[in-house]
């Protein structure tokens, strides 16, 4: 139960207006200021999205106007409309792009939270030799840009054999050491008891990880979710790095070549826009769904 | 139901001197109510948690029944647990948290749900079994845990100290409805506790602990009565029992207790049993309970007992309602005297406690033992 912060008396008139007058009066000066600041910074974060969906409807016209608009005049499908003629005119349609970012999206984000949870929850409740070892191995993880390890990383790939394959999308953004890290500090707060008390009902370490360790972290695991997905629903390098047949590549490839090299023409640029929403647009529709399991994250995971 | 044995269990944590529980010894009757108590750290909570299968055994064997349970994993020993704090699963509904054991053991669901409602029932909870634990109060959390261990009609149930968490009120409610359960299912009961009042008030027998060693096993009026030594003397009972340092002399045929400034004459039996036991002029130490002080005006007694009195000063006076107790400086310590909460005193009056001999214990002072 939440405490009273702040103590109202009680108006011997009953009257509401005196209340909300005596709950204004506690708001003081920083508040008023730390609010029109905050408002203002959120419109300005705003910015990039209203243009990103103004942008995708602007006709040619439009786009290259200078200085360029945020809003367009008059909205148009023209865009949309080209994206997918254009894409019939090539070998290999948008909508094999489109299925291969979705189907290497959705397995890599199921692979993140299934290992990223299962490795945090043997690192937080299970008792085993070079337990701290290990995880201070994935809290230095953390510490590599990806760049950094990008010829191992294509070493490891090339000698597994899985080159222009479905996979290369996948494994590597399944080493998540971000994921572990979140899923482990929520872990941590689960209460050993309440495991013990799972093992004396009859469960099995499998039953009590899925049953009680897992759903008890839902929050954690909306957020891992989230991360994966704008880890793999926007990346092009396994992409550019692992594959070479047109037919193995991604989404987010395709439309960076759009307005890229030989593609780069006045038709390219609406193409690429309404190509940029539909990349987008996942992505505010995940996170608007789990927000607020993200920010329970946030608030659990001792990081704040 | 089962009969439960502890075969000279040892227990100590990996990297760790101390060694937890250290030669604990015991038989568990089928169908007995007993009370492990003692002060934090007495070992009282890692037996239970080995009973449970929540922590290894370092030596000795734990039976259960007649299996022996050292390696059997927690699911398969047929217990069940109540925790401190509930340890309810806080995304399932009352209902999936009774139901959650008999679940995974595949019981078909009209069976399931026959179960949940009668232990719903028994623990008056049916009209709460669609809410989450966090909708609920302490009370009624603890009643969950409770059927959540009865549903599954284990052979033991374990409970560590799962009154601790409750305010005053509903302990005393609770503590009442655990021993009406018990009293109607008869199932062999293990309950862990610091409160010597939980121990008294529900125990069939009570196991006194401390520093991983068993002091004394005995029936709440024994263990009361007569503690095996100091630390049980002193642990069992609220006020604390009254301590007296002093020597036995023989004078005149008469056995008497001294202290520096106080001579208390010894009853006959007892006399003659510390005559037995060796223990005239040797350093004493005689334990009473504040009931058995009584609080005398002007009718100072008969002429026999006239010796078994001092003068105290009253220090602090605590008014419980039923009782008084005094809390009495008698030049030489402080003693604490149970008094009619009809008589009026005040701090700093001078009284006259007279001690009733007859529930006088005497303790060696170097062994803490009892020896009458």
């Amino acid at each position: 139960m939440e405490p009273n912060l702040v103590h109202i008396p009680k108006p011997k008139t009953g009257l509401r207006i005196r209340l909300l007058r005596i709950r204004w009066k506690k708001i003081d000066l920083f508040q008023v200021l730390a609010m029109i600041g905050l408002t203002l910074l959120a419109l300005f974060m705003l910015l990039p999205i209203v243009f990103i969906i103004n942008h995708a409807f602007k006709p040619i016209s439009e786009l290259f106007l200078y200085p360029p608009r945020f809003w367009s005049n008059q909205p148009t499908l023209f865009n949309f409309q080209q994206l997918i003629l254009k894409s019939q005119t090539t070998v290999i349609p948008f909508s094999r792009y489109l299925f291969n970012s979705v189907l290497t999206t959705l397995v890599t984000v199921a692979g993140v939270i299934f290992v990223s949870s299962l490795a945090a929850y043997a690192f937080a409740k299970q008792r085993f030799i070079g337990r701290e070892l290990f995880f201070s191995f994935t809290i230095i993880a953390l510490m590599f840009a990806p760049e950094t390890v990008a010829i191992p990383r294509y070493l490891v790939i090339a000698n597994l054999g899985i080159m222009d394959t479905y996979l290369v999308h996948v494994l590597p953004l399944l080493a998540a050491p971000v994921g572990v890290f979140l899923m482990k500090q929520f872990m941590d707060q689960i209460p050993n008891e309440l495991i013990e008390a799972a093992k004396i009902d009859g469960a099995k370490e499998w039953v009590v990880f899925f049953r009680i360790a897992l759903p008890i972290c839902m929050p954690a695991v909306a957020t891992i979710g989230i991360l994966a997905f704008q880890g793999s629903w926007a990346q092009t390098e396994t992409s550019v790095l692992f594959t070479s047949t047109e037919s193995m590549k991604t989404l987010p490839y395709y439309t960076m070549t759009l307005t890229n090299g030989l593609a780069n023409n006045v038709v390219g640029q609406g193409v690429a826009a309404a190509a940029g929403l539909i990349m987008f647009a996942p992505n505010l529709v995940v996170f608007l769904l789990f927000q607020r399991r993200v920010l329970n994250t946030m608030a659990h995971s001792g990081i704040k | 139901m089962s009969k439960v044995l502890f075969q000279h269990i040892y227990k100590q944590y990996a990297g760790e001197q101390r060694v937890a529980v250290k030669d604990f010894h015991l038989e568990i009757e089928d169908g007995e109510f007993l009370v492990l108590v003692g002060p934090s750290g007495c070992g009282k909570s890692t037996l239970l948690r080995m009973l449970a299968g929540l922590e290894d055994i370092s030596e000795g064997n734990i039976i259960i029944g007649d299996r022996i349970v050292n390696y059997i994993s927690s699911k398969d020993r047929n217990i069940a647990m109540v925790f401190q704090n509930y340890a309810l699963y806080p995304h399932m509904t009352v209902y999936e948290n009774i139901a959650f054991s008999l679940r995974l053991s595949k019981l078909p669901k009209a069976e399931i749900h026959e179960r949940v409602n009668r232990a719903a029932k028994i623990l008056d909870i049916e009209s709460q079994l669609h809410k989450l634990p966090k909708q609920m109060s302490g009370g009624q959390r603890q009643r969950v845990a409770l059927g959540r261990a009865i549903v599954r009609e284990p052979e033991v149930f374990l409970l560590d100290e799962p009154l601790s968490n409750l305010d005053a009120k509903l302990r005393i409610q609770m503590r009442e409805e655990i021993g009406k359960l018990y009293r109607r299912l008869r199932t062999t009961t293990v309950y862990v506790t610091h409160d010597q009042v939980e121990a008294m008030t529900m125990g069939t027998r009570i196991v006194a602990m401390k520093d991983g060693v068993i002091q004394q096993v005995a029936k709440p009026e024994e263990i009361y009565s007569r503690p095996a030594n100091l630390f049980v003397a002193g642990f069992i009972g609220s006020p604390q029992m009254n301590f007296i340092e002093g020597k036995v002399r023989v004078r005149d045929g008469y056995s008497l207790f001294e202290t520096r400034k106080h001579t208390l004459r010894i009853s006959e039996d007892k006399s003659k049993m510390l005559r037995d036991n060796g223990s005239i002029d040797k350093p004493i130490i005689l334990g009473i309970r504040s009931e058995n002080l009584l609080y005398r005006n002007d009718d100072l007694a008969k002429p026999e007992q006239q010796m078994n009195v001092f003068e105290a000063v009253i220090e602090i006076k605590e008014l419980l309602g039923a009782d008084t107790y005094l809390y009495t400086n008698n030049k030489e310590q402080r003693i604490v005297v149970r008094v009619d909460p009809k008589t009026r005193f005040e701090e700093g009056e001078r009284i006259v406690v007279g001690v009733d001999m007859n529930h006088a214990l005497f303790f060696d002072k170097n062994s803490e033992a009892l020896i009458c």
